[in-house]
């Protein structure tokens, strides 16, 4: 059968075919003797390159077109392939042509070695990688681009924050009543609790935000304006390694900026020296816990409680959202205020919590 | 010659008024610039600056940068304190002792370092109003 077949064939036949195999490849291929002299070329190359196939059997590789392949390190090259000194892989040229833009090649070459030690053969392949490159280079671009406008928005947010933040502490200095002063301090905390988010977002991979450092970093920024002494008043942050989405993170931030906003106001009316506030926050798989502990007068104890304020209604909402539950306690002494979430509350109301807020 | 003086340099509005409030609540005089030309224009013609706030990104480029080394070099003295809404910059870009503050800003924040640095490095005259703080003392550097 096949071997048979083979048996049978002549050597112009097996030329032949050898020939066709070459003219026929969809890559542009070239089949040359020791001394670089065409063999064969396929039709690819010669549509690829704009060479006329009746012109090549016979030509040197010199000659080829109108000279554009005579390339010295190509052709010292070819030498050391046919010579067996060198194997050509991944060699790169740019190919000049007289009236049009160099083409980026990527060529390899090798010596065939099939039997017949007194003829050599090469096999030159040819891939033109300019198109590849040049969208390379467009996608780094892109990305160098989108990375600027990245920047260019964090500065802007920034920005826009400080703006807002400023102009809200410039009214609370303006303002006579101690009351509206209050309201306004507690705006330009809420405005810096935002941006403390942001700024870790922006820093953090997305949909992924740690809560410690986050929670940290929130903590520091509340303790920064609204601590005057921090020697009588401690804020303390105590978080597991949870984390959660840039979603369900800004609303336990925005929780917890109300929870201390509401202790350092309500837990030390008289004297604030041994004072503590600690914020905690422990997870286990869809269960998780925050909590903000103060050791003030607590609730009983404090001033009668006024209707609820803002800062309750922010609360209640923000907790509804992620499906978890408000539990007040008496911390003997002072007051805990935990924001409990377990999986099955999740699963019981999640259409109810959303529609709610 | 009183207080110490600190240069604001904010190409936004709003932000620039409100530092300068800080900056004077935080017992210092203020002049402020909305560029790093405008800022050391003034450092040129005012021999009593000795702290520059400035943002770093100003009309899209980092000019704030080339401004803290501008005065690195003319003016080595004067505290220096960028602002961005970006992080810090590398070490190699920022200039040397000098401080770096997030935007946005808190009061606080801008008062307690200006008041490190002063207390690290007096303006070399006696302040009037210095409430204990005593950034009065002659400079040595």
């Amino acid at each position: 059968m096949a071997p048979q077949q083979k048996q049978n064939m002549s050597p112009d036949i097996e030329l032949n075919l050898a020939l066709a195999v070459v003219a026929s490849s969809a890559a542009p291929l070239l089949l040359l003797d020791g001394d670089l002299t065409l063999v064969a070329v396929s039709d690819s190359f010669c549509r690829a390159f704009e060479i006329d196939p009746g012109s090549v059997p016979g030509r040197s590789l010199r000659e080829l077109g109108s000279g554009e392949w005579n390339i010295p390190q190509l052709h010292s090259m070819m030498k050391a392939t046919a010579s067996g000194f060198a194997k050509i892989e991944g060699y790169e040229i740019d190919l000049r042509r007289d009236g049009k833009e160099p083409r980026r090649l990527v060529l390899n070459a090798q010596k065939l070695s099939y039997g017949n030690e007194g003829s050599v053969r090469l096999l030159l392949s040819i891939a033109d990688v300019t198109e590849a490159r040049i969208a390379e280079k467009l996608k780094d671009e892109m990305l160098k681009e989108k990375a600027i406008l990245l920047q260019e928005l964090q500065h802007r947010v920034a920005n826009s924050l400080q703006i807002i933040a400023s102009v809200l502490m410039q009214s609370a200095r303006n303002v006579q009543s101690e009351e509206t002063r209050t309201h306004l301090v507690d705006a330009h905390q809420r405005v810096m609790s935002v941006a403390a988010l942001q700024k870790h977002l922006a820093t953090s991979k997305p949909g992924d935000v740690e809560l410690r450092p986050y929670f940290t970093a929130l903590c520091d920024s509340i303790g920064a304006s609204m601590i005057r002494d921090h020697n009588q008043l401690s804020l303390d942050v105590t978080v597991d390694d949870s984390v959660t989405s840039a979603d369900v993170s800004v609303s336990l931030g925005l929780i917890v900026t109300e929870l201390v906003i509401n202790a350092l106001k309500h837990a030390f009316p008289a004297d604030r020296s041994g004072g503590r506030i600690k914020v905690g926050y422990q997870s286990k798989g869809a269960d998780w816990k925050l909590s903000v502990t103060d050791n003030g007068v607590g609730m009983s104890a404090g001033a009668p409680a006024a209707k609820p304020g803002l800062g309750t209604g922010i609360i209640e909402a923000l907790t509804r959202q992620l499906g978890a539950l408000v539990e007040v306690g008496d911390a003997k002494p002072g007051t805990a205020v935990s924001i409990v979430h377990t999986g099955i509350a999740q699963i019981a109301n999640p259409v109810r919590s959303r529609a709610a807020v | 010659m009183e207080k110490a003086v600190v240069l604001v340099v904010e190409d936004e509005a709003l932000i620039r008024i409100s530092a300068v409030h800080m900056v004077e609540d935080a017992g210092f005089m203020a002049v402020d610039a909305c560029d790093a030309d405008e800022a050391i224009a003034i450092l040129e013609r005012r021999k009593d600056i000795w702290a520059v706030f400035s943002d770093i990104i100003m009309g899209s480029t980092k000019a704030g940068l080339k401004l803290a080394k501008v005065v690195r070099n003319r003016w080595p003295p004067i505290h220096l304190i960028l602002t961005s809404g970006l992080n810090a910059p590398d070490k190699s870009e920022f200039p040397a002792n000098g401080r770096f503050i997030a935007k946005p800003y808190t009061a606080e924040h801008v008062v307690t370092v200006l008041h490190e640095l002063f207390a690290s490095k007096p303006a070399p005259y006696r302040l009037k109003s210095d409430p204990g703080r005593n950034y009065g003392r002659v400079a040595r550097w």
